[in-house]
Parts: C-alpha cells; structure tokens; sequence
C-alpha cells in the first residue's frame, strides 16, 4: 500500500510527460501550417492538451485550485477565442495562404533547433532523483516559449502574429504549472482574463489594421496614415 | 550443430513463405478498404495476387535502347527487398537472418534496391522514366536522415543496432511507446513510411497521369514478369517497412521463437497489427489530397525534427 502513491505519482508523470510531448508537436505542426483556419485550430487543439495536463497535475498531486485553471483554460483557449478568431476569419474573408518569411522546412528546422535550445537550458533544473511530473514539462515550455517567438519574427500577418502570441502564453502557463503546480488562483484569473481580453483588443485591432490598410500584412505598416 | 542449421533453415523459409504471400495480401488489403472506404467495391482483396499471374503469363517488351541493367533491375529490387524481409523480426523476436545485419543493413538493402530502380528508369531513354528517378531520389535523400534518426533512437534505448535485440527490448517495457522520444520516432518513422511507400499525400500509387507519378514514372517502361516483379518487390517492402514499424515500436504478440505454439498467436497478433495499420494508412490516404511535389520536402522536414527531437530527449531525459 506504500508504493501505491508512488506508483500513480510515475503514471501521472507518464501521462504529462506524453502531453507535453503532443503540445510541442503541435506547435512545430503551428510553424508548417500554412492556412488560418486550421492553424486557429491547432492553437485550439494544443490548448486542449494543456488543459488536460493542468487537470492531470491537479489529480495526482491534490491541488484542487488546478482544476479550476483546468477549466478556464479550456473555456478561454479552446472555446472562446478559436471561435472569436474564426469568426474574425469569416468577416475579414482571409482565405489566402500564410506566406512565412523564411520558407517552411528551413522554419521546421529551426523550430527543431529552438526546441534543442529549450531541452539544453531545461537539462540543468532536471533532478532525476525527485519524483515529480512531467520531467519533460519544463523543456516543452521553454521551447514553446521561443518556437512561439520564432512564429511571431516568421509571420507577417497581424492575426498569424497574434496566434503566436498566444501559444507563447501557452508556453508560460505550462512553465508555471510544471514548476510551481499552480500559482495562487487569484494571479491565475487574473492570467484568463488577460489573455481574452488581448485576444480581444488584438483581435478589434487586427480588424481595424485591415479597414485600414486593405490588408493584414504587417509589413505595409511604415506609413503613418491620417 | 546440425540441429541449429536445420532450425534455422525452417525459420528462414516460413519468413520466406509469409513475406511473399502476405506482402500482395496486404496492398489487396488497404485497396479494398481504401475503396470501401470511398463507397466503391475495389476489386476484392486477392486481385493482386491475380494481377500477378496475369502479368507472368504475358510477355515482355524491352526497350532498344535498354542495357544490361535493365534486366538486371528485377532481380536486383526483388532479392534485396526479400533479403532485407529476412532481417527483420515478423513473428518471433528473433529475425531469421539477424546474424548478419542489423537495421543499417536492412536500410542499405532497401537503399540498393531503390538504387537501380532509378538507375532503370533512366536506363530506358524515356523521360518519364528519367523524372521519375529524379524526384524518388529527392525524395529519399530527404527520407532517409529522417529514418536514421528515428532508428537510432529506438536502437539507443536497446543499445544495439541488432532488430533482434531492439525487439527484445521493446518486449521487456510494456508501457515504453509512452515516452516522448519513442512517440517522435514513432511519428517520424510513420511520415517516412508513407514517403517511401509512395503513399497518397506524398505519391498516389493509383495514378494514371505521368506528370504527378514518381513511383509510376520509373517503371512504365516494364511489362510482363519483370513488372510483376517489381510490383511484388514493392509490396513486399511495403510489408517490410510497416512489420518494421509495428515491431520497434508495439511488440505486443511478439514471439520468443518460431517454435511451439506460440508462432501461431504470434501470426495471428502480426496479422491484426498490420490490419489496423492499414486502417490506419487507408483513414489518412482518404483524407488527405496528395502534396504538390514541392510541398513534399515540407512533410520530410517535419519528420526529421522529430527524428532529432527523439534522438535530443532520449539523451537529455
């Protein structure tokens, strides 16, 4: 009956550590998309996984106030802004493709190096002798941190931009999850509520960006126009 | 010392027997469902087996212009497809021939076969021939790195490049394909799969335009028994490739020995592998429309950061 603890603490350490595996692989899918609509998608599907590893954590390592991260994660990342987004998508009527400036398997191949980057800086917190979860979690949040970086330099349209953002934050929200196991709820509302509210005004933004300039390529943004 | 030739003999030739009448199985197999799938009725799992005798009964017709290699190229792809069959673990955990090559040979072996396909397809003279050469060369100079990698990190968690010994391994942890490196080489070794296989988001193995084949393009100019041959080799490399992926990386059924009654359940547990692998082949053939040719190098790409994102965490973690 002692081991028992144990026992589900290493499942629950297999669980995240796979999660965290599928969340880094969809922000390198992120990097090679190519259409808005599916990109929105995969925001929405690395989102899912995130909160099902909030919600993991939460069960093997008994931090009830986790769950309710769990949830709003959910609510926010997987309901609300995909929708918000692609309803911006269908107003905006942008159905071309994403054209990222350094071209896709170069961006794979960086994004591969980056994650390398986010593995090595990770190696160095790594205690093998504690158990913990998720041991990968660290450097799966460190290299959704700089892939997301990375995707934001790659892109030139305000929304693809603003997507990218957006699993950056996705990256911190893994980070303080995996270290900490929750911060105080209160910082974490605080969080929720900052992220829909940005994904709001970036979005009223992107709007007006394209009312304005006919276009969302950021790259036309060096005139100032009255 | 006797006994272990003969034991070995009779291992080699059941391998030899399953690789040669399964291998045609299995592409009936994924067409038929494929065509269910489409709501069309396929031509019913055992015509290429009858597309084969068709083809060996007919005769042949051999280009003028056409050297040695030309003839040569069959029997080339044919052997070394079956003898890289041999090295691999299908039903019991030992491969019959694992004594003399490991995963690098059974690679090299395919390599060797791809070699002079494109060597005739440009043996021939005819253009299509030529482009066909040339985009299956592209695309597996792309393939392979990708492949390597994600062998190597199945082979350093067995520590042998031996599949005898990476199919042992792979037996001993039942919750291994959990971990993230198994996962990324699993996924990278999939997308290579599908590259080499000449399936549908990378090359359509039902084409008919000349312009979008790759596979197709470098033997139009075979007919007769040297096709049937190639189209045999072809599927049995397919067989290869996938028994290679189901064996790494979910041993489940997996035999200690071809011996006792064990070798039944043993092919009876590869059978419903390969089954729901081909299920699986045939969902995202479906899905997906093929890639334009330039797009290809894109998905190749992907595969070989997952490779090396493997091979990065097994070190690291």
């Amino acid at each position: 009956m002692l081991m028992m603890p144990f026992l589900n603490l290493q499942l629950g350490d297999r669980i995240v550590t796979l999660m965290a595996a599928l969340v880094l692989v969809l922000q390198i899918a992120m990097v090679t998309q190519r259409w808005i609509v599916l990109h929105i998608r995969i925001f929405a599907a690395q989102s899912l996984f995130l909160a099902m590893i909030a919600a993991t954590i939460a069960w093997f390592n008994h931090a009830p106030h986790l769950y309710i991260a769990a949830a709003l994660t959910f609510v926010v990342k997987v309901i609300l802004v995909p929708i918000l987004f692609e309803r911006l998508v269908k107003r905006m009527k942008i159905y071309e493709q994403i054209e990222p400036i350094v071209n896709v398997p170069i961006s794979v191949a960086i994004a591969g190096g980056l994650t390398l980057v986010g593995y090595v800086v990770a190696a160095s917190f790594y205690r093998p002798d504690e158990p913990g979860l998720g041991h990968n979690a660290l450097a799966v949040a460190i290299s959704l941190f700089l892939i997301g970086f990375f995707n934001m330099i790659n892109r030139r349209k305000a929304l693809t931009q603003v997507l990218a953002l957006l699993s950056l934050e996705n990256g911190l929200f893994l980070a303080a999850i995996s270290l900490t196991y929750g911060m105080p709820l209160i910082v974490e509302l605080g969080i929720f509520f900052d992220v829909l509210v940005a994904a709001m005004v970036l979005g009223i933004l992107v709007y007006r960006i394209r009312e304005t300039f006919e276009s969302i390529d950021v790259s036309r943004l060096r005139r100032l126009r009255g | 010392m006797t006994e272990r030739i003969m034991t070995g003999l009779i291992e080699n030739a059941a391998q030899l027997f399953l690789l040669l009448a399964l291998a045609p199985l299995v592409t009936g197999v994924i067409r038929t469902l494929k065509a269910r799938l489409q709501t069309r009725r396929g031509p019913g799992i055992i015509q290429p087996y009858r597309d084969l005798r068709k083809l060996f009964r007919k005769g042949m017709v051999i280009p003028e212009t056409a050297s040695w290699i030309f003839a040569a190229t069959p029997w080339v792809v044919f052997f070394s497809t079956l003898l890289a069959g041999l090295m691999i673990p299908m039903v019991a955990a030992e491969a019959p021939l694992g004594l003399f090559g490991g995963v690098l040979a059974v690679i090299y072996l395919l390599g060797l076969g791809r070699f002079f396909l494109a060597l005739s397809g440009l043996d021939s003279g005819s253009s299509f021939g030529g482009l066909g050469s040339s985009r299956e060369m592209t695309i597996s100079a792309l393939a392979e790195p990708a492949m390597m990698l994600a062998i190597f990190t199945v082979a350093i968690g067995a520590g042998s490049t031996g599949l005898t010994e990476i199919a042992g391994a792979a037996i001993g942890q039942n919750w291994r394909f959990l971990a993230p490196a198994q996962m990324f080489a699993f996924a990278a070794l999939a997308l290579v799969l599908i590259a080499e296989t000449g399936r549908i988001p990378v090359d359509n193995p039902d084409t008919h335009l000349e312009l979008t084949m790759i596979h197709e393009a470098m033997i139009l100019e075979y007919s007769g028994p040297y096709l049937a041959l190639i189209e045999w080799a072809a599927s049995i490399k397919q067989l290869v490739l996938m028994t290679l992926l189901i064996n790494c990386f979910w041993p489940i059924g997996l035999q200690p020995t071809w011996f006792g009654c064990g070798a039944l359940q043993g092919i009876g547990w590869l059978l419903a592998k390969l089954l729901l692998l081909s299920c699986a082949i045939v969902l995202l053939e479906t899905v997906n429309a093929k890639m334009r040719l330039f797009r290809v190098p894109e998905l190749l790409a992907v595969a070989f950061t997952l490779g090396s994102l493997a091979l990065v965490s097994t070190f690291l973690f």
